[in-house]
């Protein structure tokens, strides 16, 4: 399979009369865009706004995070089996506005899965987001029966995200791209015998798919991945949008959209395809609640490994607490298959820093990086700008906040819980956790 | 900023095994080697020397403690220090004793120095910064030296870094850092994962402990003549929780008599547990300590006796190392009391 990303390399963007791009600038009709928002009935009020590194500015409640793009040859659409007909994704060429997103921020309602995105401060280099400009769209619609409950599905609001992404990113269909990125991985027996030679390595990935309720969970082609089984895919597939976020879960451990998709652990397994190991794909797996479900899955994904013959796999939790479950039990199955595992994701020490880091724990995982603590406490001065409604960190029972944790004078302080992907389980964190 | 150094008889010039039961002495002129450790920090001045026998201390802590706290509670200090205690076992307990009791009365950081092999070490690494120490006192100099270097940071209210670049024994706690090198973790996965393949050395970011494993006891042949106890970490307590147990984290444990009681009555008993919605357990505390369900199988005849007490905690945010206290505790008592199995139950 051979995927081109045609990459645009987005050094600003700014309002005009006519969606275009040229020379870094990227050029947004901001009434013709509203109109793509309001394509959907449930959108009730909508606007258009552009933030840059360094604002004194907080995004809050940030529900998804896209990035704009489209589809040129191979496919119909950026997000198949979602905005499209579904059809495998990963082939042909996609155009995509690199170096910025398109954030969706709900205009007052937040919920425990939505999150906190700094653009300038102390945390601005928390998230990728704030080192990028980004679009956000800040609306509110009439999803009445969940505007009071803690679990929202935003449905309205991330699809009017997915909508307006691939609407804008039409405007770099016909250009020629600054640079192309080659994603090229035949099938594993036709590859050449210095490439069979290496170790085979496996992207095993967790996405949460934990909520038995349908609608929260991480979409896989559309579908629910509470509703599948261990599945050999494609990295290209994921390069090229099959995945779509959930909303579900402290948003820290989440992996947004444009992360599924700009997926730097996939490319730095890429980039070493052919020279240290023989990169053999995506083995997608799952996070479940019940016991019976996660040996199930473990067990599965370990006889696909094994079939495979990986010699290594990269294991990647998309969440925290009962799911290190889950990421325990696949660590130690491959492991006790004579594969050799990396673990990639976040630790929960607590307030006091004293808490088991994982709710389980093994010593045959033996390599972990650790991409944050969602327990961190994080204080933020009084007098940033907020795009949406900051009351809802406190209000709404965001995960990293809770009532009384925004001050009279406006400063606040939060648990890392709550800050938009901040984690980066997708391989962009910066930060680790040490013992004090 | 004020800082106290607590040394032992041998290091005050007192004497050595024979002069181990030595009471306190308070000192208003420094001696023995807290004068090199005031020379190292120039933003902290040690003001006096506290010397006690390792036996007194550790044999007789609690009078020990009340006549030292007597005599620190007439005294300003921001700081506290002791030893360094090097491979001497009963130094680094008598360190560690006074440490911890230090830190919990005044709340000032703690600061010790101890060899990895002295057992004061794993009993307090988790109530004091003990640095990582030599052997024996020909260390003194370079034993003191980051315990000097580390007050000095406090005092200059400079960022305190993790455990393994400051030097001392991690304290169970752990928290968010910056990547020292500013890697972003799918580099850092790359790179173990070349060096695990290559089977070279590589550094996880999170030890996971080696867990001690504990043989099963031998299955109970006839249940009929067995004495079963009921151990819970359910939270459930009389309905004054007497002991104080804490509602998460806990630190303790309680035993209550259960001896003249068929069930654990709501206005008798209650949980305290914080990691659930407590009501269903406070409406039937046998739904924690299943006290009800023993005494009809116990009238059945299926087992023997129902011990006369049941032991009980909290189970969550508990720490392994205070859960595994807890267990050593409890089965000695049980196994005194020449109890035969245990129902554990949990929530």
């Amino acid at each position: 399979m051979r995927l081109e990303i045609g990459a645009f390399h987005v050094k600003d963007i700014k309002f005009g009369d006519k969606t275009a791009y040229a020379n870094g600038i990227l050029t947004l009709d901001k009434e013709d865009l509203l109109k793509v928002v309001h394509e959907d009935e449930h959108i009730t009020t909508a606007d258009l706004k552009i933030v840059h590194p360094g604002d004194n500015i907080i995004l809050c409640p940030v529900k998804e995070a896209v990035e704009m793009r489209c589809k040129v040859s191979g496919g119909h659409g950026v997000f198949p089996g979602v905005l499209s007909e579904m059809e495998i994704a990963g082939s042909g060429r996609t155009h995509c506005l690199q170096d910025c997103s398109l954030i969706v921020v709900g205009e007052h309602a937040g919920g425990f899965q939505d999150g906190v995105i700094a653009m300038g401060g102390k945390y601005q280099h928390h998230t990728i987001f704030g080192d990028m400009p980004n679009l956000v769209l800040v609306a509110d619609t009439d999803e009445e029966f969940e505007r009071h409950e803690q679990q929202k599905k935003n449905h309205a609001l991330r699809w009017a995200g997915m909508r307006l992404a691939e609407y804008i990113g039409q405007c770099v269909k016909d250009l020629e791209p600054e640079n192309i990125e080659v994603y090229d991985l035949p099938a594993i027996p036709d590859r050449s015998d210095d490439v069979k030679k290496l170790p085979g390595v496996l992207y095993v990935l967790q996405p949460q798919t934990q909520m038995e309720t349908m609608g929260y969970n991480t979409l896989i082609y559309g579908w629910d991945g509470n509703h599948i089984l261990p599945t050999l895919m494609h990295p290209n597939e994921l390069l090229d949008g099959c995945m779509v976020s959930g909303s579900f879960m402290p948003t820290s451990s989440k992996i947004s959209t444009y992360e599924f998709a700009v997926n730097p652990m996939i490319k730095k397994l890429y980039e070493q395809h052919g020279k240290t190991i023989n990169f053999l794909g995506v083995l997608m797996s799952t996070l479940n609640v019940k016991m019976d479900e996660k040996v199930r899955c473990v067990k599965m994904a370990g006889q696909i490994a094994t079939s495979l013959g990986a010699k290594a796999a990269v294991v990647v939790e998309e969440g925290y607490g009962n799911p290190d479950v889950d990421y325990t039990a696949m660590l130690v199955e491959l492991e006790k298959l004579g594969i050799k595992t990396i673990g990639l994701s976040d630790e929960c020490t607590g307030r006091d820093g004293a808490s088991q880091p994982l709710v389980s724990m093994n010593p045959a995982t033996d390599a972990l990086v650790t991409t944050g603590n969602v327990s961190q406490m994080y204080e933020f001065p009084a007098g940033m700008e907020v795009i949406g409604e900051l009351e809802a960190l406190a209000r709404d029972g965001n995960s990293g906040g809770w009532e009384g944790c925004i001050r009279p004078d406006g400063s606040f302080v939060m648990e890392n819980n709550g800050m938009f992907c901040a984690n980066h389980i997708s391989g962009w964190s910066k930060r680790t956790c040490a013992d004090f | 900023m004020k800082a106290i150094h607590y040394i032992n008889q041998f290091f005050a010039g007192i004497g050595g095994e024979d002069k181990a039961d030595q009471t306190p002495i308070f000192h208003d002129k420094l001696i023995g080697n807290s004068n090199l450790l005031n020379g190292m920090m120039p933003d902290i001045e040690v003001t006096n020397t506290i010397v006690c026998g390792d036996n007194y201390i550790t044999n007789h802590t609690d009078e020990a403690l009340k006549e030292i706290f007597a005599w620190l509670d007439t005294k300003e200090f921001d700081i506290f220090f002791a030893g360094p205690a090097f491979m001497a076992g009963r130094y680094g307990v008598g360190c560690g004793i006074m440490c911890k009791a230090v830190s919990e009365r005044y709340h000032v950081p703690v600061i010790t120095s101890m060899n990895e092999e002295n057992p004061g070490v794993e009993e307090y690494k988790a109530v004091a910064y003990i640095f990582k120490g030599g052997r024996k006192a020909t260390f003194m100099k370079a034993d003191l030296t980051p315990m000097a270097a580390f007050a000095e940071k406090i005092a200059k209210g400079e960022e305190l870094l993790p455990a393994a670049q400051e030097g001392y024994f991690p304290r169970g706690i752990r928290a968010e850092i910056p990547q020292p090198d500013g890697i972003i973790a799918a580099d850092r996965v790359i790179d173990m994962l070349l060096k695990k393949l290559n089977g070279e050395p590589f550094q996880t970011e999170l030890i996971i402990p080696k867990m001690e494993k504990i043989p099963p006891a031998a299955p109970v042949l006839d249940l009929s003549k067995a004495t079963i106890a009921l151990v819970s970490s359910s939270g459930v307590v009389p309905i004054d929780n007497p002991d104080r147990i804490q509602s998460a984290s806990a630190q303790k444990w309680g035993k209550y008599d259960i001896s003249k009681l068929d069930n654990l009555p709501p206005e008798q008993f209650k949980t305290i547990h914080a990691g659930f919605d407590p009501a269903a357990m406070c409406a039937v505390p046998d739904r924690g300590i299943p006290v009800d369900a023993m005494r009809y199988f116990e009238k059945q005849g299926k087992i023997g006796k129902l011990h006369d007490w049941f032991y009980t905690t909290v189970g969550t945010g508990t720490t392994q190392a205070f859960a595994a206290k807890f267990g050593k505790e409890i089965a000695q008592e049980l196994h005194d009391a020449k109890v035969d199995a245990v129902v554990l139950t949990s929530t």
